[in-house]
């Protein structure tokens, strides 16, 4: 057991864990942050998605050795009041049936419209392709993206 | 106005005949002093404050039923939408009847939740009323309040609370016309899209206590081996193991955190007997139901088959093939436990809370009211949790260690130890006279017991029963006609998988009824609305097929995806266009259209997929679309990617890496169109899972010539060999 200290949400927090444990374990068991989710653990579902400088990243597959000195946001972080561009549009299309991924496919789509505010069918493919919805919310989710692109993308 | 038992009491009790206040069958006794809250029935609770609160008795997977229900009970209600408040029923004598199951939770509610909603909203009517001493009549409940509509007069209905609980509850309130339906057949928002989103939504993985250990098992890879004996030594020096534990179903290693338990359960040397399967492959699997087709029951026969067969002009004969599938929901089995001083509590993602309450009580021998059992939202379900197994092994576990324990599945383990779809052999035989016509047809399908619902019995099929569905409750007119089940013992576990039968029979039948369009120069459109024709409503089985419905929602289909029209070209590839049909038990009607283009190498893309649907009254638009495309997508995994392979004894697949479902590249455009037929609600959660299959393979045979009769489809099987 040792100690780490990691941002989250844009606090710092300390914890005290096996430095092989992944950071979707110390989230989730050790910081309660329950909004990420274990899909599959080996980084090929995407439910474990979370945020580091805007960019998509695999929970499952970061141990807290290596995130330590990070800066990560999960979807409790997205904003403060689920204000952000993707959550509003995921409400506005209906598109959770029953969202276990869905988180994951937000932090996703905010990921893509911070480096590509207009992406291109391609390019969302070529994001998502990288996730499993079990339920098949795939239509709903590709308008979301394009509805919070032309509401103004990350933010 | 009739009333009630209650609201003869409490008339009664008005009237002086105080000895009746020794029945305890007041809903509701008449409260000392300001009654805090209106509870007219168990699904009803409007506070002083005005906050309507309505109880959800089904679960939420995906499918939209609470929204649905709670829709149901707003709108007789006359409630505000947005004030609402959902709470989830708990099992028990007071909620019996929970499993959510056979697409059936609409349809189950339907009467009872419009009566309590109708029922509650004449109460606080006359509540009203009797407050400004104006006749009912005149009054309008809107918005969670009612309306004098003379003079404009307003009151809340927290404000109507006291006089509310006074009154009767109306026996036979009279149900809104549904011309004035304000909320029931628009799009509504899930209730729970706004947690989802935030990352607020418990789900049954996220309901661990903080007090709780966690327990990660070790079963046999093998269904039905066991663990000869284990050495926990490797385990238990993991930091954070505490102990290893047999169960029934395993060795559960027990950690402080999920991460511990997982590392431990790993390094735990365990010694399987693998038992009688273990050299099993899906090549003897085939071979048993092979040798189980010759024992077939005839469960539907119309006019003499063989006869017809035998004087047909041209007779065509196939063999179709549905491979074992997966669930894989995505949040995989878990549950939470908590056993201690004769009692236990539970929480859990369950389509069957009432049976794991009761296989709880039962284990721990203890009686139901001891087991409390909270059901959580569940991250997908598919006929998955409609088994409980995952239930009683946390029971089990908690009672061992005597500590709140949350067992958790990996990835690995959700697909070990699924309860499967089984594979099914299908044989079709057809006879068409010298004109071409249609004049015989038989299907016979062979599969594995589902164990989920009980042991395997020699033969299992009762020869009255309705099995195989889809080929049983064929909706076709055909002068002769049968249809044939054969049932082996499954050798692994097997269970509900989203619309059960349907989606291998439709398969089968509607391919090869496509066969018989080819072989007698017919349109496949025109051929389904000709053997539609008449009579138009016929009986099958227990159910009442209305061929109507069916050919309305077929003529839609076509007419929408523009059937007769030539398709658009794709450079480089095959394209065509297929359709299928299928009644779910006499309920739901639909037809779908798939364009489909194939690849030189065989590679089958769905561009587009049109389907129209008759579910009788819709309640949530966006749910019933919502469920149409997510069946879709479910229905294309399994004819284009995914298949459970098993190799000595064991499962083959272990992650979406070989179990490819379908993703988000691959997902065509989805065109719903809802046929209002006036009938009652049906449901949508099923239904649309087993035209896709059939409409793909049809498309595949425009497209290339090649006939697919086995999903799902190999690309080697449809590469350009012209």
């Amino acid at each position: 057991m040792a100690r780490f200290r990691l941002t989250v949400n844009a606090t710092r927090r300390e914890v005290d864990a096996e430095p092989d444990t992944p950071l979707l374990w110390v989230l989730r068991d050790r910081l309660g942050l329950n909004g990420t989710k274990y899909g599959c653990g080996v980084g090929v579902c995407g439910a474990c998605t979370v945020l580091e400088g805007g960019k998509e990243i695999r929970s499952c597959q970061v141990p807290v050795q290596a995130a330590a000195g990070r800066r990560f946001t999960t979807i409790e972080g997205l904003s403060r009041d689920g204000s952000h561009p993707c959550q509003r549009a995921w409400l506005e299309e209906d598109v959770s049936q029953c969202g276990y991924c869905q988180p994951g496919m937000i932090l996703a789509a905010a990921a893509l419209l911070e480096r590509s505010a207009r992406p291109t069918d391609a390019e969302v493919d070529a994001v998502f392709s990288e996730h499993v919805c079990r339920c098949g919310s795939y239509p709903r989710i590709r308008r979301a993206v394009a509805r919070a692109s032309a509401a103004g993308g990350a933010r | 106005m009739s009333s009630s038992r209650r609201g003869f009491l409490q008339t009664a009790v008005l009237g002086g005949a105080a000895i009746l206040l020794k029945l305890p069958v007041l809903a509701q006794e008449a409260p000392a002093g300001k009654p805090k809250r209106f509870e007219p029935n168990k699904w009803i609770t409007v506070g002083a404050d005005g906050r309507v609160t309505l109880i959800a008795p089904r679960s939420e997977m995906g499918q939209g039923a609470r929204t649905s229900l709670a829709m149901i009970l707003a709108e007789e209600l006359e409630a505000d939408w947005k004030s609402i408040v959902l709470e989830h029923a708990t099992p028990g004598p007071k909620y019996p009847g929970m499993r959510t199951s056979g697409s059936s939770s609409v349809s189950d509610c339907w009467r009872a939740l419009r009566l309590a909603g109708a029922a509650a909203r004449e109460m606080l009517v006359e509540a009203a009323a009797r407050r400004w001493s104006v006749p009912a009549a005149e009054c309008r409940a809107r918005n969670s309040a009612v309306v004098h509509a003379p003079t404009g007069r307003i009151f809340g209905y927290g404000e109507l609370v006291p006089a509310a609980v006074t009154l009767p509850v109306p026996e036979n309130p009279r149900l809104k016309d549904p011309k004035d339906y304000r909320l029931l057949g628009t799009r509504v928002l899930r209730l729970e899209s706004r947690a989802i989103a935030t990352g607020r939504a418990v789900y049954g993985i996220d309901a661990r206590p903080s007090n709780a250990l966690v327990g990660v098992v070790a079963r046999c890879p093998v269904p039905g081996g066991r663990a000869r004996g284990f050495d926990p030594a490797a385990a238990t020096a993991v930091p954070g193991v505490r102990e290893v534990v047999r169960l029934s179903t395993g060795i559960a290693v027990v950690a402080d955190d999920t991460w511990a338990a997982m590392k431990g359960r790993d390094a735990l040397k365990v010694d399987w007997d693998e038992g009688e399967n273990r050299a099993d492959s899906t090549e003897t699997y085939w071979k048993r139901l092979e040798t189980a087709s010759a024992r077939a029951h005839v469960t539907r026969k119309v006019g003499d088959v063989e006869a017809a067969l035998s004087r047909s002009a041209r007779r065509l004969s196939a063999e179709y093939r549905y491979s074992f599938q997966a669930h894989a929901p995505v949040e995989p089995m878990n549950c939470f436990a908590d056993v201690r001083d004769g009692r236990c509590e539970i929480r859990v993602g369950t389509q069957a809370p009432n049976e794991a309450q009761a296989a709880a009580a039962k284990l721990l021998g203890i009686p139901l009211e001891a087991v409390t059992l909270h059901v959580t939202l569940l991250g997908g379900g598919f006929g998955r949790r409609l088994d409980h197994d995952y239930v009683p092994e946390a029971v089990e576990l908690s009672r061992a260690i005597r500590r709140p324990v949350q067992v958790v599945w990996t990835r690995r383990d959700d697909f070990e130890n699924d309860r499967f779809q089984p594979a099914s052999l299908h044989n079709l035989s057809a006879g068409l006279d010298a004109t071409g016509r249609l004049i015989a047809w038989s299907h016979k399908m062979t599969s594995f017991h589902l164990t989920m619902f009980g042991p395997y019995e020699e033969g299992n099929v009762d020869p009255d029963s309705e099995n195989p569905w889809g080929a049983f409750d064929c909706p076709y007119e055909i002068p002769a006609l049968s249809a044939a089940s054969s049932v082996a013992r499954s050798p692994v576990p097997t269970g509900a998988w989203r619309a059960v039968d349907y989606p291998p029979s439709v398969f089968a039948r509607e391919s090869f009824l496509d066969e018989v369009a080819a072989a007698s120069g017919r349109d496949p459109v025109a051929l389904r609305l000709d053997l539609l024709k008449s009579p138009e409503v016929v009986k099958i089985g227990s159910g009442e097929i209305d061929r109507r419905r069916l050919s309305a929602v077929i003529a839609l289909a076509a007419q929408k995806a523009s059937w007769s029209a030539p398709l658009r070209a794709v450079p480089g590839r095959r394209v065509g266009r297929g359709i299928a049909a299928n009644v779910y038990h006499a309920r739901t009607h639909m037809a779908q259209v798939a364009e489909v283009s194939v690849g030189k190498e065989g590679d089958v893309r769905v561009h587009r997929v049109v389907c129209a649907a008759d579910c009788g009254q819709v309640i949530n638009l966006s749910g019933a679309e919502s469920q149409v495309e997510g069946a879709i997508a479910w229905g294309l995994s399994a004819a284009l990617k995914t298949e459970i392979t098993f190799r000595n004894g064991s499962v083959e697949q272990h992650s979406y890496r070989d179990y490819p479902v379908l993703r988000l590249p691959e997902m065509p455009s989805i065109e719903t169109y809802m046929v209002s037929s006036g009938a009652g609600p049906s449901g949508m959660g099923e239904q649309p899972v087993p035209p896709v299959g059939p409409a793909v393979a049809n498309a595949i045979f425009a497209a290339t010539g090649v006939r697919v009769r086995k999903l799902p489809v190999r690309a080697d099987e449809v590469v350009d060999r012209g």
